[in-house]
């Protein structure tokens, strides 16, 4: 892959997304990981980024699932461990 | 009918390198039915936790014993969450497919903690479906190989994606 780009499902979003994916991963590695930020610095991109997303995903059949998803808590209660019942 | 199937692995590279792979893991050779991946929210907690939501798009690509069953599957979408606990150098992630649920659920949760400058990874996969006694056997089987191929896969690709990250690291002088 080399220079393939991680791609938005809507193409319109993808240099944005880049743009975003940049910027967070110099914050995660340089300052996240180390204790020195918790606040978002990459808000700018960020607002460009999702207000794409956002309207293209309107768009798609997924939203009322993906709505649904977006409220679970998956890792509350110690998540799968607890659940399992093997 | 419920399935779960377990994974441990130990990657080499430290928690910040790993956790960093996790988060730009697509696109990778491994992954060519992954179309897209996209961050739909991201804070940190009061606690210093970071919380993140990601919506990735894949080519459907499901057993051919199954196409009888459901015709033609295009493609499939899945939520993904995830919590970084830096000072603990802990990573949780969740994924779960948000459509063609009622032929099959597919929830897989992964843990990536710091040991002595290694990570050491855990899954646990849960496959679960309505069909019945008929087909249970098929979709057991079908889901282990399945499990097996992809937490092979998906590794795989961490790998490649790491090592991107730090021949990216080594061509930067900053």
């Amino acid at each position: 892959m080399g220079n393939a780009m991680s791609a938005s499902f809507a193409p319109e979003c993808t240099e944005l997304k880049k743009q975003y994916d940049d910027c967070f991963n110099e914050w995660y590695s340089e300052k996240f990981l180390k204790g020195k930020s918790i606040e978002n610095e990459c808000s700018k991109q960020w607002y460009a980024y999702t207000t794409c997303v956002d309207a293209n995903l309107v768009k798609q059949g997924i939203k009322p699932a993906l709505d649904e998803a977006r409220k679970e808590a998956p890792f509350e209660n110690g998540g799968a461990i607890e659940q399992q019942d093997q | 009918m419920v399935l779960w199937h377990k994974n441990a692995h130990v990657f080499d590279n430290d928690f910040g390198t790993v956790s960093l792979a996790f988060f730009n893991r697509y696109p990778n050779p491994y992954a060519v039915h992954v179309l897209s991946i996209d961050t739909l929210s991201r804070d940190t907690d009061s606690e210093g936790l970071l919380h993140t939501t990601r919506l990735i798009k894949k080519t459907g690509k499901l057993p051919r014993w199954s196409k009888t069953l459901l015709g033609k599957i295009t493609d499939s979408w899945i939520i993904e969450h995830s919590i970084v606990d830096p000072s603990n150098m802990v990573m949780k992630t969740f994924t779960k497919n948000l459509d063609h649920t009622g032929i099959m659920t597919v929830e897989e949760y992964t843990t990536y903690r710091s040991d002595s400058g290694r990570t050491l990874v855990t899954s646990q996969v849960k496959f679960s479906s309505g069909f019945g006694v008929g087909i249970k056997n098929r979709i057991e089987e079908w889901s282990r190989t399945k499990f097996d191929e992809n937490i092979k896969k998906s590794r795989l690709g961490m790998t490649f994606v790491m090592q991107q990250l730090q021949n990216r690291r080594n061509v930067c002088t900053c």
